[in-house]
C-alpha cells in the first residue's frame, strides 16, 4: 500500500486538529407496511369479537387494491354509491401502494403500466379518465422519460436490459429464433391484454411444461437468453422459468406489441394512480378494517370486519385469492394458487455515487444478480438538477421453495436485509453506503400469484372466475398472473356484473 | 563578505517588487482595469515603504535580529500573499480590502529592511559607500525582478508559485542572515529552526500550488483564469486573456465578452421589437444579465422575470465589476426580478402571463437539459405567452448541429406554435441559430432600439434566409420519452471534431 503525500498531509492534518476522515454515514430506517401479522392470525383462526355494529350496504368490495378501486370506478362512473369498500391496510392501493419523503413520491411495488394496446379498451378508458390519454395521444410526461432502462454487465453499463454486447453469433441466432416464435405467437391472437380476450384451449399444451423445459426444447441454450427469460419472469410473475408455465412465459412476450414507446410510469409509480382512483372513490373507502370471516345467509351475505357486521346482497371479493378459504365460509381449500414472495426497499440517497455511469436512468439491471435492480424515484421530475434521490429496489426471492423464502423474510432481522441490499448495489457502486441514508423495507409473504406449470388453465382457477354467485372473485390472480391490467379488467367485470344482477332485481342504478 | 551582502540587498529588493506585482497583476486580471489597479497598488506599497523607513528610526537594539525577522515575515506575508488573494476572491467579498492590507504590510516591511540594513553594515564600510551600493543593488534588484516577471514568472510559475518561490528567497535570506550576522545575534539557533520551519512550509505551499488555485485548469482553458467556482448546480469558470473575458459552464462556452454583443442583440431584438406594446417579459436561463441588458433597451418594458437555477451564478453577474460592466448592472435595475428555480417546474406551475419570452439554455449537451428542449417544455412555456406575445429559443448551431437545429424547429411546431428560424454569426460559436415562435404571424419590426452594435433593420431579413448548407431538415420531433435531440446532438458535433 502506497500513502500519497497529499493523503499523508490530509491524514496528518487531519489527527493534528482531532478529525478522522469521516466514514460511512450511519444508516437508519425500518420494516415498514407489515401486515403478515393480522393475516397470520386468521391463518391460525383466531378468534375475533362480536361485531358491536351492524351496517347494511347492497355492495361491499373487499381489499382495496387495484381490482377493488376498479370496481369501485366502475360503480361510481356508472352513477351506482351504494357500496362500500374494506381496506385491512390503513393505506389502500395493495400493491400499488406508495410511500413519500422530503425529496420525492416513490412506490412500494408495481411502478409502471406499459402502455395498453388496442384490446385494453379498459385500461384506456381509464387512462382517459386520468387524462393520461387525450385525443389518442399520451400525455409526454406521464411516459418514461429517456433514458429508460440499461443493464450492467462485463463490467459496463449498456442500454436496454435486453443483453446486446458481447454476444456470439449462437446467443445472436437464438434472440433472433426466439423473436420469431414470439412473433408467430402473437399473431395468434390468442396472446392478449387482458390475458381473456385472446385467450384459447388450443393453448393448453404450454401451459404443462415449464418455461425452461420449453426454451431447452426449442433449443435456446444461450446463457445470456436464459438468463434475460429468467430476469423477465422474475420480474413479473416472482418466479424462475423453472417455476413458470411456458404459455405465461410466452405471454410476457407475445402479449405486447414491439414497438411501444413507453412504458406509463410515475414517481410513486401505480401509486399515481391509485391517487388519483381514490379522489373519485376515496368516499367509499373504508380503511384499516380486515374483512375475518364471510358467510351467506340466503340473500344476505355477512361480512365481519372489525368491531362491524356488513350485511350485503353482493360481495366482490378483490382480495388475494388464497385468503378466501380462511374467510368464507363453507369454501374448500385451493390448490393451484401459489404466490412468490417478494422484497422492495426504498432506498434515500443523499448523492448518486460516484461511479454511476452516465444520465441518471429510470430502471438500472445487473447481469446475474438475484435482485431485480433499482428504480429511479425522481426520474420522472420535470426538474434537470436532482442532487437527492430514492430508489426503489425490487427482489423477488424466486430461487428455491416459496416457502422456505417466506421463513428466510420472517426470520431476518432487518439489518440482514439492508447488508445483503448493500451488497449487492456495492457490486456496482463501490461507494453505496456514503451515498444512502435510509432504507426501508417492505416484506411481502404473497406478494403476487405465480404462474406455474398449470396455474393459468387449472379447472380450480377457472370455476372461481365463472361463479356467479353472490360473492364475486376480481383479484388479478383469477388471471393466473398479476398485473394491473388484469386486476383492473377483473375488477370492472365484477363490477359490471353486480351492476347487472342488481339492475335486474332493484332499480339502484341512476342513468347519468 | 561584501559582495555576498549586497547580494542579499539585491535578492531582497527583488523579492519586494515581484510581491508588488503579483499584487497588481491580480487586481488587473480579477478586476480589470489595469492602471487603476496598478496605479493604486504601486501608490499604496511606495507609501507603506516611506512609512516603514519612518519607522525604522524606532528600532535602536537588536537591529540584526530584527532584521531577520522582518525577512521571515516578509516570506510568509509575501510567499502565501497570491495564494491568500486568490482564495479570498474566490471565496469572500473582502478581496480588495485584503489585497491592499497585504500590500500595505508588506510595503511597511521591505520599508524597514533597507535602513536597517545600511545601518546594520555602516560600522564596516563609510556611509557613503554603503549608500552608494545598498542603493545600487536595490535598484539592481528592481531591475532584475520586473525583467524575470512577465518573461519567465508568470508563463512558467503562474502568480501563486512565483510569490512562494520569492518568499522561500526571503526567508533564506533571512537563515542567511543568521550566518552572516551571527556575532550580532544571541539566539541565533532558534531563529535558524523558525527559518527551516517556513521553508518547508513554503515548499510545501510551492509544490501543492496547483491545487490552491485549481490551476490544474489551464491545461483546459486556453487563458488566465480569474474564477472558478464550483456551484451545487455547475462549475462555472471565468477567463480573461486582455480584454477578452469568457465564461464556461461545465466547460461549455457560454459567451465571449468581444462578441457576445451579436449573440445577445440577435437573441432578443429580431423578437421583442416585433412586438407592438411589449411590457412583461420572460428570460429562462441567461443568469449572465446579458440579455437582460438587451430587454431593458425598450423603455416599455414593465418588467423582466429572470428564472436561472443557480442563485451563484446571478449572485456572481449582480455584484462582481467586472461582470456588471458587462451587463451594464442589468440585475440591479428595479424591472428586474431574479428568481432561482429549476426552469420547467416554475413554467409548469406558475399561471403568469407575457409578452416576450426569451429561452436560453445551454446546449442539450445531456438528458436533463434535454427535457429543457421537448415538446412538453415548450407547450409549458406556450401558456404563457401572451396573444401577441412572442418567444425566442436559442437552438444551437444549424451549421455545425444542422440535424439539431432542425429538431429543435420541429419540436416548437409540433408543441403547437409557429415558428420562424433564424441565424446569426457570432465569431466565437461559428453560426448560431435561434428560433422565434408564436401564436400568430410574425412580421420583421421596421425599426430597432438605438445604439445596437450589430442588428439594424436593413440586416434583418438575410438572417431569415438559409444557405443550402444550413436548409431545413425534416426531423422528428423531441419529446421526453425518447430524448431524440440528445443524440442527434451528441452525434452532429462529433461529426464535426473528427
Amino acid at each position: 500500500m502506497s500513502v500519497s503525500r497529499r493523503e499523508f498531509l490530509g491524514s496528518a492534518c487531519a489527527a493534528l486538529v482531532g478529525l478522522s476522515i469521516k466514514g460511512d454515514r450511519p444508516i437508519a430506517g425500518s420494516f415498514i407496511n407489515e401486515s403478515f401479522q393480522q393475516g397470520h392470525r386468521i391463518r391460525d383462526r383466531a378468534s375475533f369479537a362480536a361485531p358491536k355494529h351492524i351496517v347494511k350496504t347492497p355492495v361491499v368490495i373487499v381489499g382495496g387494491g387495484i381490482a377493488g378501486l376498479s370496481a369501485a370506478w366502475r360503480f361510481e362512473k356508472k352513477g351506482f354509491s351504494d357500496f362500500l369498500l374494506l381496506e385491512m391496510n390503513d393505506q389502500a392501493g395493495g400493491n400499488s401502494r406508495w410511500g413519500e419523503n422530503e425529496i420525492t413520491a416513490y412506490p412500494w411495488a408495481a411502478h409502471y403500466v406499459p402502455v395498453p394496446g388496442p384490446k385494453a379498451v379498459l385500461v384506456r378508458e381509464l387512462f382517459e379518465d386520468l387524462r393520461v390519454l387525450s385525443n389518442g395521444e399520451w400525455e409526454e410526461r406521464y411516459l418514461c422519460f429517456a433514458p429508460q432502462e440499461r443493464l450492467f454487465l462485463y463490467g459496463r453499463w449498456q442500454e436496454g436490459i435486453e443483453p446486446a454486447i458481447g454476444l456470439n453469433e449462437k446467443d445472436r441466432d437464438q434472440f433472433r429464433r426466439l423473436e420469431e416464435l414470439i412473433h408467430r405467437f402473437r399473431a395468434t391472437g390468442n396472446f392478449t391484454v387482458p390475458m381473456e380476450i385472446g385467450f384459447s384451449e388450443s393453448n393448453a399444451d404450454l401451459d404443462r411444461i415449464s418455461f425452461s423445459d420449453w426454451l431447452r426444447a426449442q433449443g435456446m441454450d444461450s446463457r445470456v437468453l436464459n438468463w434475460y427469460m429468467n430476469y423477465c419472469c422474475r420480474d413479473d410473475y416472482g418466479a424462475t422459468t423453472d417455476h413458470t408455465s411456458a404459455w405465461a412465459g410466452i405471454q410476457y412476450f407475445a402479449s405486447r406489441e414491439p414497438e411501444e414507446k413507453g412504458p406509463l410510469t410515475w414517481p410513486e409509480g401505480n401509486g399515481w394512480i391509485v391517487r388519483r382512483l381514490l379522489e373519485r372513490v376515496g368516499g367509499f373507502c373504508r380503511t384499516g378494517q380486515m374483512v375475518h370471516r364471510i358467510s351467506q345467509q340466503g340473500r344476505t351475505i355477512r361480512v365481519f370486519a372489525g368491531d362491524t357486521e356488513y350485511q350485503a346482497e353482493f360481495v366482490v371479493f378483490a382480495a388475494p385469492t388464497f385468503l378466501a378459504p380462511y374467510l368464507i365460509e363453507g369454501m374448500g381449500g385451493l390448490r393451484d394458487f401459489e404466490y412468490s414472495p417478494w422484497l422492495t426497499a426504498n432506498l434515500t440517497l443523499e448523492r448518486l455515487p460516484a461511479a454511476y455511469g452516465g444520465d441518471p436512468t429510470w430502471d438500472s439491471v445487473v447481469l446475474e444478480s438475484p435482485t431485480l435492480g433499482y428504480v429511479d424515484a425522481t426520474h420522472q421530475s420535470l426538474r434537470t438538477h436532482v442532487d437527492r434521490t430514492v430508489w426503489t429496489f425490487y427482489w423477488a426471492l424466486a430461487e428455491g421453495s416459496a416457502s422456505d423464502n417466506r421463513q428466510l423474510l420472517l426470520n431476518n432481522d432487518w439489518n440482514y436485509w439492508k447488508e445483503a441490499i448493500l451488497r449487492d448495489l456495492g457490486r456496482v457502486h463501490a461507494d453505496i453506503r456514503s451515498c444512502v441514508s435510509r432504507i426501508d423495507i417492505m416484506r411481502m409473504g404473497h406478494a403476487m400469484a405465480r404462474p406455474k406449470v398449470g396455474a393459468v388453465f387449472s379447472a380450480e382457477r377457472r370455476r372461481l372466475k365463472e361463479s356467479h354467485g353472490r360473492v364475486l372473485f376480481a383479484n388479478s390472480d383469477l388471471s393466473g398472473f398479476s398485473i394491473f391490467e388484469e386486476a383492473q379488467y377483473r375488477g370492472v367485470t365484477a363490477a359490471e356484473t353486480v351492476l347487472k344482477s342488481l339492475g335486474g332485481d332493484s332499480p339502484k342504478v341512476r342513468n347519468r | 563578505m561584501g559582495i555576498l551582502l549586497f547580494i542579499t540587498v539585491l535578492l531582497i529588493a527583488a523579492c519586494g517588487l515581484i510581491y508588488e506585482l503579483i499584487a497588481g497583476t491580480l487586481a488587473s486580471y480579477l478586476l480589470g482595469d489595469s492602471v487603476l489597479q496598478f496605479s493604486t497598488i504601486i501608490g499604496c506599497y511606495l507609501f507603506a515603504m516611506g512609512i516603514g523607513s519612518a519607522l525604522s528610526r524606532f528600532l535602536d537594539r537588536g537591529l540584526a535580529y530584527r532584521f531577520v525577522w522582518i525577512e521571515l515575515l516578509l516570506g510568509v506575508v509575501g510567499g502565501f500573499s497570491s495564494a491568500l488573494l486568490f482564495l479570498a476572491f474566490a471565496y469572500t467579498q473582502g478581496f480588495q480590502l485584503l489585497m491592499y492590507a497585504l500590500v500595505i504590510v508588506i510595503g511597511l516591511l521591505v520599508g524597514l529592511e533597507i535602513p536597517l540594513l545600511m545601518r546594520i553594515v555602516r560600522g564596516r564600510y563609510h556611509f557613503r559607500d554603503v549608500v552608494a551600493h545598498v542603493l545600487t543593488f536595490d535598484y539592481l534588484g528592481a531591475l532584475g525582478a520586473s525583467l524575470l516577471f512577465p518573461i519567465l514568472l508568470v508563463p512558467y510559475f503562474g502568480l501563486v508559485r512565483s510569490a512562494m518561490l520569492f518568499g522561500i528567497i526571503n526567508v533564506a535570506v533571512a537563515l542567511w542572515g543568521t550566518f552572516l550576522f551571527a556575532n550580532q545575534i544571541a539566539k541565533a539557533s532558534t531563529l535558524r529552526v523558525v527559518c527551516l520551519v517556513v521553508l518547508v512550509g513554503l515548499g510545501v505551499g510551492l509544490a501543492e500550488a496547483k491545487h490552491i488555485t485549481m490551476a490544474a485548469e489551464d491545461n483546459i482553458y486556453a487563458d488566465e483564469i480569474i474564477l472558478a467556482r464550483d456551484t451545487r448546480y455547475q462549475h462555472i469558470v471565468l477567463t480573461r486573456f486582455k480584454d477578452d473575458i469568457r465564461l464556461f459552464l461545465n466547460s461549455h462556452l457560454q459567451f465571449s465578452s468581444r462578441d457576445e454583443y451579436r449573440y445577445h442583440e440577435a437573441l432578443v431584438h429580431p423578437g421583442l421589437s416585433a412586438i407592438p406594446a411589449p411590457r412583461r417579459v420572460l428570460v429562462l436561463g441567461g443568469g449572465d444579465g446579458l440579455a437582460v441588458r438587451e430587454i431593458l433597451k425598450y423603455p416599455q418594458v414593465e418588467t423582466v422575470t429572470l428564472v436561472d437555477l443557480d442563485p451563484e451564478m446571478t449572485r456572481l453577474f449582480s455584484s462582481y465589476p467586472m461582470l456588471t460592466a458587462l451587463n451594464q448592472k442589468s440585475f440591479s435595475s428595479p424591472k428586474v426580478h431574479i428568481v432561482n428555480a429549476d426552469a420547467f417546474p416554475w413554467v409548469d406551475a406558475n399561471r403568469e402571463s407575457f409578452d416576450f419570452i426569451a429561452i436560453d439554455f445551454p446546449d442539450p449537451t445531456n438528458y436533463s437539459l434535454g427535457k429543457l428542449y421537448t415538446t412538453t417544455f415548450y407547450k409549458a412555456a406556450a401558456r404563457h405567452l401572451s396573444a401577441q406575445g412572442l418567444m425566442v429559443v436559442q437552438s444551437t448551431s444549424p451549421m455545425f448541429a444542422r440535424d439539431s437545429y432542425w429538431c429543435i424547429a420541429e419540436t416548437i411546431k409540433q408543441a403547437g406554435l409557429r415558428i420562424f428560424p433564424y441565424h446569426v454569426y457570432v465569431p466565437s460559436f461559428g453560426e448560431w441559430g435561434f428560433v422565434i415562435a408564436g401564436y400568430r404571424d410574425y412580421q420583421q419590426p421596421t425599426s430597432l432600439p438605438s445604439g445596437l452594435r450589430f442588428m439594424d433593420v436593413t440586416g434583418l431579413s438575410a438572417l431569415f434566409q438559409f444557405p443550402p448548407d444550413m436548409a431545413p431538415l425534416p426531423m422528428p420531433p423531441n419529446r421526453l420519452n425518447d430524448q431524440l435531440l440528445v443524440r442527434l446532438y451528441d452525434r452532429d458535433w462529433k461529426d464535426i471534431s473528427h
